[in-house]
């Protein structure tokens, strides 16, 4: 407390002394510059308030408010359209397949009534194998069993995929396992997974070499092979379900694929001839309508 | 300038001298013309700042601090316009005041939704404030959803009253 | 569907109360009711054990209604027979009556405080037992065994996890008092973990069940808290500037998510459970809040009004911040409060219907919806750990009670306190042990 009171003591005197060197009309003089200079600022400030008081910023954000609520409204559109339209296509899809299945009924005279199976049978937009003027001819792959006879009892089943020829008749309707396994396999097809789909298929054929079916497996697996490029071993598929499913109503699809396979392969002349081969053997079939046009272009 | 900083140590030193402590309000008289006479400032001896007075005068409209809005709305409707602007230049003529703004909405639907709703009715209120001079400093916005209702029970006329923002003066 | 079941005389006939201990000296009661589940439900008789009635509690009464909770089960009267031991079993007899599966067992007392209750779950069609235990406990956990005697039968009939171990918390709020509760899922044993006198909202349980996050206004503002159940020890988790709130736990308990305003509008952070290493997840100029994540930890799902209505979407948890995020529901103008089941296959959410607000589940896969309610002010709906029921907030009489659904809709139950609103409840994991 001492101390404290001689500091203000000693600086007490010190500021009598400074002041002391200032004369009255100096101080005036810092006055009235101090005066202007408050002057200045009270003009600066009033046109500050002016330039706040007009509202134009205020409404501005009010405006920005409003557009960001109708922004929000636009985007929740834009998410319902992008939802329904996701989902009409996917109904627009399910009612192709549903209409191509019905069809293909109709177009086989004396085939049954159809089958309580319903596995997706047009050609999956992925596939590389027809072109996708192709997609309506979509190869056919099942409800080639006649309906006369049924031998699934007295079939033998010890005959494996290599034991000779089978005909159309000989074939028996799939059951519901035979069903799913078919479509399990169809379905990573169409995913894209072509290596999963060549096994299951080629699981299908093992355990279901007669199934009406089997015909359909077999030309997948071709299709599956032309979709990795693999040409030769596609080639080969598709001659192997020639050979078995002779009279099978995919083999003229078959020989289109052949053909295509040997084209890519840079074999123009027995594409020409698998082609020309098609159109003689299966004249009336919407494959042989393909390879006319194919025909006519690489003349 | 030797001069000022021999005169700012005094007062200081002075200061400790005597142990009194003067009102902080002091700094806030400079300048500009806000309505505020020498004496309504020296009123305060409690250390309340003397700036209530006016803002508790009930022909202000200052003194109105609730702003209302419409179902599942945030925008400031233009007949509450004028009174968010008032209290923005309040606090842009007022650097020491601050405010709190309670965002609320009426009790139907989720909690933590209600919660963002009024977060945003209160934001939107900050937001015209500050482009109409009040500093960010002075302003926190906060939500109390639909915790902290004003009229219970449910219907419109209770829900009218719920949804809205209150400005609140700190130290008020 | 609902409204015949609602109106049904079952709504009458299947009522019955409970004690409820909220405060040790106030005595609130709980009332359950359940609606419909008809058909389908088990024929049961739980014989009470041999020397049961000894005990301050007995165990039996416990048992019965858990099991008839669920909606699953038709309980039969013994009917003044009580077998204790296989040997005693007349399997003929019990079959003439339509009790497919019976529960019989005895008490020791191994010491004052300690005892051993021995159990067996008797499949009468094939005159054998389905399933039997014995527990030691000290008989301040009787209850608490009732409940997993009760888990071991449900598990036994229905193959499903019981989910009477576990746990529930909730707020309840009493003049201007709100409490966090936690109690057993049957509603006994409730405690408040903390009182105050403003706001508490979104209590969510750690993964292990050791610790609640909750919001409290008691700072005049929403600041996140993780509270320690057995020690009482709390922190403030998330205190930014602005609310803070919507907080969820990552499966792995080591990190939360939390809903702060302090960056501009509600957006969705994560940070550690010590309050560290904050980390912005959404970037909207919309509200986006109620984050929850998915079991796997992968996504999270939470409420965005990005599309001028609150709907829920999906983005993946990633290290940085991102404005997209896939929308899940699309019917109505208004879905909110999503909760994961715990298969991750589907979640719980409140719907708006024509000014209702309700209780319904959503499939991710299959976006198939269900409303599972036809209240009119649903709230917070939480999924049981086994995924068979859903907790949640709703009104009646214009005061908060909580109500459970079954996932189906067919079962509904209420438990109700009679003095004050309950609310925000949240259904706890299940007990280490399972």
């Amino acid at each position: 407390m001492l101390i404290r009171a001689f500091f203000l003591l000693l600086l007490l005197s010190c500021n009598v002394s400074y002041a002391s060197f200032f004369g009255d009309s100096e101080a005036r003089e810092q006055i009235d510059v101090l005066r202007k200079q408050v002057k200045e600022m009270e003009v600066r400030i009033a046109k500050m308030d002016q330039a706040l008081n007009n509202q134009a910023l205020v409404e501005l954000y009010t405006r920005v408010e409003t557009l960001g609520l109708e922004l929000g409204k636009l985007n929740g559109q834009i998410e319902m359209l992008s939802n329904e339209n996701a989902l009409l296509q996917k109904r627009q899809r399910d009612f192709y397949i549903d209409l191509d299945n019905r069809l293909r009924q109709i177009e086989q005279p004396g085939s049954r009534a159809p089958s309580s199976h319903s596995e997706p049978q047009s050609s999956p937009r992925s596939m590389a194998a027809p072109p996708p003027d192709e997609h309506a001819a979509a190869p056919p792959i099942n409800n080639d069993i006649t309906p006369e006879s049924f031998p699934a009892e007295g079939v033998d089943s010890s005959r494996a995929m290599d034991s000779g020829p089978l005909s159309a008749n000989e074939l028996a309707p799939p059951g519901p396992v035979e069903n799913g396994s078919y479509k399990e396999a169809y379905d990573s097809f169409r995913n894209g997974e072509y290596t999963n789909a060549i096994a299951q298929f080629e699981n299908f054929l093992g355990n279901y070499p007669r199934s009406s079916l089997a015909p359909g497996a077999a030309y997948w697996i071709g299709n599956a092979r032309y979709a990795l490029r693999d040409y030769q071993l596609a080639i080969d598929a598709q001659k192997r379900l020639i050979g078995k499913y002779p009279d099978s109503n995919k083999v003229p699809d078959a020989l289109l694929n052949i053909a295509t396979s040997q084209f890519e392969m840079g074999d123009r002349n027995t594409g020409r001839k698998t082609l020309e081969n098609l159109l003689a053997s299966y004249p009336h079939s919407e494959a042989a309508g393909k390879a006319k046009q194919r025909l006519s272009n690489i003349k | 300038m030797r001069k000022l900083l021999s005169i700012a140590l005094i007062v200081l030193l002075s200061a400790c001298a005597s142990q009194t402590t003067q009102p902080d309000v002091e700094d806030l008289t400079s300048g500009t013309d806000n309505g505020l006479s020498g004496s309504d400032l020296m009123g305060s001896d409690s250390g309340r700042p003397s700036y209530f007075n006016q803002l508790n005068d009930p022909n202000s409209i200052l003194s109105q601090r609730s702003v209302f809005y419409d179902y599942d709305s945030y925008t400031v409707a233009s007949e509450y316009r004028e009174l968010v602007l008032s209290h923005a230049r309040f606090l842009r003529d007022n650097p020491a005041a601050s405010v709190i703004l309670q965002g609320n909405t009426d009790d139907r639907g989720s909690r933590e939704y209600n919660l963002a709703l009024g977060q945003r009715r209160a934001d939107s209120v900050k937001n015209m404030m500050i482009l109409s001079g009040a500093q960010d400093v002075q302003i926190e916005s906060v939500s109390l959803g639909e915790e902290k209702p004003h009229a219970m029970g449910h219907g419109e006329s209770a829900w009218s009253q719920n949804r809205r923002t209150d400005i609140l003066y700190r130290g008020e | 569907m609902l409204m015949s079941i609602y109106c049904s005389k079952l709504m009458r006939g299947l009522l019955f109360l409970l004690l409820w201990l909220i405060i040790p000296s106030l005595h609130a009661q709980l009332n359950i009711e359940i609606f419909g589940g008809g058909a389908s439900r088990i024929p049961i008789t739980i014989v009470p054990f041999a020397e049961e009635n000894r005990l301050q509690q007995s165990i039996t009464p416990v048992i019965s209604a858990d099991l008839q909770r669920t909606g699953l089960f038709r309980l039969i009267d013994p009917a003044g027979s009580s077998p204790h031991a296989p040997v005693e079993v007349v399997y003929a007899d019990w079959a003439n009556r339509g009790v497919n599966a019976l529960v019989i067992g005895r008490v020791t007392h191994l010491s004052d405080d300690q005892v051993e209750i021995q159990f067996r779950v008797m499949d009468i069609a094939k005159k054998s037992q389905l399933t039997g235990l014995a527990i030691t406990v000290p008989t301040t956990q009787l209850r608490a065994a009732a409940h997993r005697i009760a888990d071991v039968i449900y598990e036994a009939l229905t193959g499903d996890v019981g989910v009477f171990s576990t746990r529930i918390a909730y707020v309840l709020k009493r003049g201007n008092k709100y409490a966090l509760q936690v109690a057993d899922a049957d509603g006994y044993n409730a405690q408040s973990i903390i009182e105050y006198t403003e706001p508490i909202i979104s209590p969510a349980w750690s993964p292990d069940g050791n610790q609640l996050a909750y919001v409290s206004f008691e700072n005049k503002k929403p600041v996140v808290y993780v509270q320690t159940l057995s020690t009482r020890e709390r922190r403030a988790v998330a205190s930014f500037k602005g609310s803070n709130s919507a907080p969820a736990w990552s499966p792995d308990g080591k990190r939360l998510a939390v809903v702060l305003t302090g960056q501009g509008g509600s957006q969705i952070f994560l940070v550690n459970t010590d309050g560290s290493g904050l980390q912005r997840l959404s970037r909207s100029s919309s509200i986006d809040t109620e984050p929850n994540f998915s079991p796997d930890g992968r996504y999270i799902i939470f409420t965005s009004d990005r599309g001028g209505s609150p709907q829920i979407y999906r983005m993946p948890v990633t290290t940085t911040e991102s404005s997209n995020a896939e929308r899940l529901t699309f019917e109505g103008n208004y879905n909110a409060s999503p909760d994961y089941s715990r298969d991750g296959k589907s979640f719980t959410f409140i719907h708006r219907n024509n000014n209702q607000f309700n209780v319904a589940a959503q499939e991710i896969g299959s976006r198939q919806v269900e409303i599972l309610t036809n209240s009119k002010f649903d709230e917070s709906p939480s999924f049981a750990p086994n995924g068979k029921m859903i907790l949640y907030a709703t009104e009646i009489n214009g005061h908060g009670i909580l109500s459970a659904v079954s996932r189906d809709g067919q079962t509904r139950q209420q438990l109700s306190v009679q003095t004050g609103d309950i609310r925000e409840p949240a259904w706890g994991p299940l007990p280490k042990w399972k």
